[in-house]
């Protein structure tokens, strides 16, 4: 077992390399030229001296030299600096990182709680209210755009009723847990109830071919009370697929709430992202890539690991 | 037993009679296809609908409210909201019927190639098309957008390039147990080229499928469209699109004061969505109904 | 014949499957008694319905089934003391059905490859049962798995109730299927086509096991199959099942000395021999079963049968006993008395 841990551990490596190495070869063609945001316009005029500061700061190097070299300062810790405010990438990152993880964890432990119950709760009682109800649920939670959704949540229950801030993380004035709660709510609701749509029926589905199998019924020839059959034989398999579901979510922690994180003016990554893209910040769109691959990669890593440990078949081998 | 080929014939068209007649039965997907091909039709002939422009400015009627002249208003510009949304949906419904179409076929394509040949090629393709589903989608077309740049095109491009793991994983499966089947060795023995047993002979086994993963992806990519534009790096805004219409709904006052200049175009997206999503549903119970 | 000597009496047995709010009937007044401690051999071709039959009584059905029958009744002997159990009016999942399941009914399944749970140890598996029925320690049950292993011939038990289903082969897995359904010790083991997803040595094996168990400890076996040789070497009695209709009934020697039924004389003549003469043919069946929504009145099997008359198509054909407890549902036999 732990030699096949340090296998996919070592096997990450090369893919972070590679996801690192094709996104800076892809953001060189965005013909973005980094050094007229490093000097004042009237400097520009003179083409000399952008000529000499290129060749200082090496832009002119070769491709693959240039790639080892931010490589080996990002391994020293040096994120680099972002070419729109000149502010370092890993202050930024340490201020805005938090936020994000605050709302997509809030998010993704409600949405899976949510939606594995309810899907479960569905493909027991299949047929039944909770599964109409989850039905249509997840039918009109997929075809609400994100942040039409967020918007009119905000109109109702912050500009109308008044119960939640309009958006940020934090008031001004006010510190302490009771606050932060406060501005997550609305944001987090959002992100939870269109995260919970689509895990709510791949459990549903995962469970209903469950139940359907010839275990079942063996389980129930046994004359076992249908809970039993249910939790010990219908989740416990169930679960498998829909733990790798989730790991496969993880990079969402990261990644997942550009949008909601737009719509409250939630102080994330997500923001940085959208707004190093709209003005071609490169570095910071690098970096930003590179921890979303990189939970990406881990994700990966533990669901090898997951479907190990829950299933016999791959733990022991045949 | 024998079939002569008259009797295979009438088998297929009463197989395809019966489907039809089971999709007819199917109130949601009509429902589905018929508010689908409304607003298609209304948005293709647009002009037969409103005798505004999407693009003329009118400073005497900034932000009207709905009234007999402008029925959904208009904009902080004086442009008519009806208008723009017909105008702006034949540019979003384009976005996603071309983005799901081509990312179907690059997944049909790669699917063939990796289901037909396995072993290397195929292993190597399953990695890259994981690395695109785990990845999450936001940002990955971000990352798109900032290395292509904006603009329409770009934007199908990344469409296709973000969209075609489903239909991949689909083929890709079908094929690696479809090869195994006899009429394929057949084929091969024949002398049959591998272009043709795998895009002529195996391939069209694939279609249901690949045509009811398609129809969930131009739903996808409607709603995909108008959050990047939404964001503000998705169509430039100087083209109407759905998404662009809703731009105007990032400032609270919009929110506040002016709903129809966010909550009339939202719900279009939706029942547009929606009614995609549900003629996808009724087409998956006639043509492929293992899956749910 | 009191409720001593019968273990299960089913009487006009209906049963629907409700499809895209359609509802086509599978089963047909099925009615027979079964021996105790006898084996009875449900035959017929494929999706006649026999499973469904033994499901239905013993309420093992997917949601979208329709259950309705005049009487289905378990009688219990338990030192000499017969309790009825009327099954058709317990609920599908409720105790009592529960408290049958296991103790006194237990099921073999027709795949051994799907009828264990991947993810639990065999033993535990096997153990589950005994545990739920019994209130017996752990410790307990395993020593009773590893008898129950020992005498199912399942090799290196001590060792082979840790594995998982995975590690065993098709054949030893069939033997871990019933030996969850003998655990409990139960009297009535109704088997579902058990050795069809085998191999022909194994089948053997399997079948010989069972053969073992109900001479050994006298269980009344309900047997299904397709495979004639099987009912020969196996039944006591024999139930032919045709489009969810029992078409003859009889004891073995009824069924294969005094063949009364033309779809049971075309199945027999379409099992091979070994003093087939060179150059005889096996014959088929012409026509294939038809599909149970397109059934219209008279004999189903009138369409494929050499010796359909008019009347045959009308109405429902009656059951005649043609000598005692030899029961034929064709119009061939109308001078002998009607019964149900």
């Amino acid at each position: 077992m732990l030699k096949f841990i340090v296998k996919k551990l070592l096997q990450m490596i090369p893919m972070l390399l590679l996801i690192s190495f094709i996104v800076f070869v892809g953001l060189q063609f965005t013909g973005i030229d980094p050094i007229y945001y490093m000097i004042s316009p009237d400097m520009a005029a003179n083409t000399d001296n952008i000529e000499a500061l290129r060749e200082l700061y090496g832009f002119n190097d070769p491709l693959l030299v240039r790639y080892f070299r931010w490589l080996g300062d990002l391994l020293q810790g040096n994120f680099g600096y972002s070419i729109v405010s000149g502010s370092s990438i890993k202050t930024v990152i340490a201020q805005r990182l938090p936020a994000t993880l605050e709302l997509s964890a809030f998010a993704l432990v409600l949405s899976t709680i949510i939606g594995i119950t309810i899907g479960i709760i569905s493909a027991i009682k299949q047929n039944g209210i909770i599964d109409y109800i989850g039905r249509v649920f997840a039918v009109v939670g997929q075809a609400i755009p994100q942040f039409f959704f967020g918007i009119s949540m905000i109109l109702i229950f912050a500009i109308k009723l008044g119960w939640f801030p309009t958006a940020g993380r934090m008031s001004p004035e006010g510190v302490g847990f009771g606050d932060r709660l406060w501005h997550l709510v609305l944001p987090g609701v959002t992100l939870t109830l269109s995260m919970c749509a689509v895990l709510m029926r791949y459990a549903r589905n995962t469970m209903l071919g469950v139940l359907n199998s010839d275990y079942i019924k063996t389980a129930r020839s046994k004359g076992i009370p249908e809970w039993k059959v249910y939790l010990k034989h219908g989740f416990r398999n169930a679960m498998r697929p829909v733990l790798v579901i989730l790991c496969f979510r993880l990079p969402m922690l990261i990644g997942g709430s550009v949008v909601i994180e737009e719509v409250f003016a939630w102080p994330g990554i997500g923001t940085i992202l959208t707004q190093a893209v709209v003005s071609g910040d490169y570095p910071v769109i690098l970096v930003t890539t590179l921890m979303v691959a990189a939970a990406m990669l881990v994700a990966s890593f533990l669901v090898d690991v997951l479907t190990a440990l829950l299933d016999p078949r791959v733990r022991i081998g045949e | 037993m024998e079939l002569t080929l008259k009797e295979k014939r009438s088998a297929s068209s009463s197989l395809m009679k019966k489907n039809i007649r089971k999709f007819l039965n199917n109130r949601l997907a009509m429902i589905g296809l018929i508010f689908m091909l409304i607003l298609l039709f209304m948005c293709v002939f647009a002009p037969l609908f409103t005798s505004y422009d999407a693009e003329t400015v009118d400073f005497t009627a900034m932000r009207a409210a709905p009234s007999r002249e402008h029925i959904f208003g208009t904009d902080r510009l004086g442009r008519d909201i009806f208008a723009r949304i017909l105008y702006g949906g034949r540019v979003s419904i384009l976005v996603g019927v071309v983005g799901a179409f081509s990312g179907s076929l690059i997944g049909m394509v790669l699917g063939s190639i990796a289901g037909y040949f396995g072993g290397k090629i195929d292993a190597l393709l399953v990695r890259i098309s994981e690395l695109f589903q785990t990845f999450p989608q936001m940002v990955l077309i971000l990352i798109m957008v900032a290395v292509l740049g904006q603009g329409l095109e770009n934007l199908l491009i990344i469409f296709s390039l973000t969209g075609w793991m489903t239909t991949f994983r689909m083929v890709r499966n079908e094929f690696l147990s479809l090869k195994e089947e006899t009429y394929v060795k057949v084929c091969e023995a024949f002398g049959m080229s591998k272009m043709s047993i795998m895009f002529g002979q195996i391939l069209p086994n694939v279609m249901s499928p690949v045509i009811v993963a398609t129809t969930v992806n131009v739903a996808g990519f409607i709603l995909q469209e108008a959050s990047l534009s939404f964001l503000g790096v998705g169509v430039p805004t100087t083209i109407p699109t759905w998404g662009n219409i809703l731009n105007a709904a990032k400032s609270i006052d919009v929110v506040t004061n002016y709903w129809w200049l966010w909550l009339i175009p939202g719900l279009v997206i939706t029942i547009f969505v929606l009614a995609v999503n549900f003629f996808g549903d009724g087409l998956r119970d006639v043509l492929d109904p293992k899956q749910q | 014949m009191d409720n001593k000597d019968i273990i299960l009496d089913v009487k006009k047995l209906n049963t629907s499957f409700v499809s895209d709010k359609k509802e086509t009937k599978i089963i047909k007044d099925v009615s027979f008694q079964m021996k105790r401690g006898k084996t009875l051999a449900i035959v017929g071709e494929s999706g006649c319905g026999k499973s469904v039959t033994v499901h239905s009584i013993v309420k093992l059905m997917p949601r979208n089934a329709r259950v309705k029958a005049e009487k289905v009744q378990y009688n219990a002997l338990k030192d000499g003391v017969v309790t009825e159990y009327s099954l058709d009016k317990m609920e599908a999942y409720g105790k009592e059905m529960r408290k049958l399941r296991g103790p006194e009914i237990g099921m073999v399944f027709q795949d051994p490859m799907s009828s264990l749970n991947p993810v639990y140890r065999v033993g535990d598996q096997v153990a589950e049962g005994l545990i739920e029925h019994e209130h017996i320690s752990k410790a307990e049950a395993k020593k009773r798995v590893l008898d129950m292993f020992k005498k199912l011939g399942i090799p290196d038990p001590e060792q082979r109730i840790n594995d998982y289903p995975h590690q065993f082969s098709g054949g030893m897995k069939q033997r871990v299927v019933i030996a969850i359904a003998m655990i409990s010790n139960p009297e009535l083991l109704i088997a579902d086509e058990p050795t069809t997803a085998l191999d022909v040595t194994i089948q053997a094996q399997i079948m010989e096991l069972m053969k073992k168990l109900q001479v050994e400890d006298g269980k009344t076996i309900i047997l299904i199959t397709h495979n004639m040789g099987l009912v020969a070497e196996m039944a006591d009695e024999v139930c032919v099942m045709y489009m969810g209709r029992v078409v003859e009934f009889g004891t073995l020697e009824d069924i294969f000395e005094h063949t009364s039924h033309p779809y049971t004389r075309a199945l027999l003549r379409s099992v091979p021999v070994l003093d087939m003469e060179e150059g005889e043919e096996l014959e088929t069946i012409p026509g294939i079963t038809p599909n149970p929504a397109d059934l219209k009145e008279g004999c189903e099997f009138a369409d494929r049968c050499s010796e359909c008359m008019e009347r045959c198509r009308k109405g429902t054909i009656p059951a005649y006993e043609v000598s005692p407890g030899h029961r034929v549902r064709c119009l061939k036999y109308d001078k002998f008395p009607e019964v149900d």
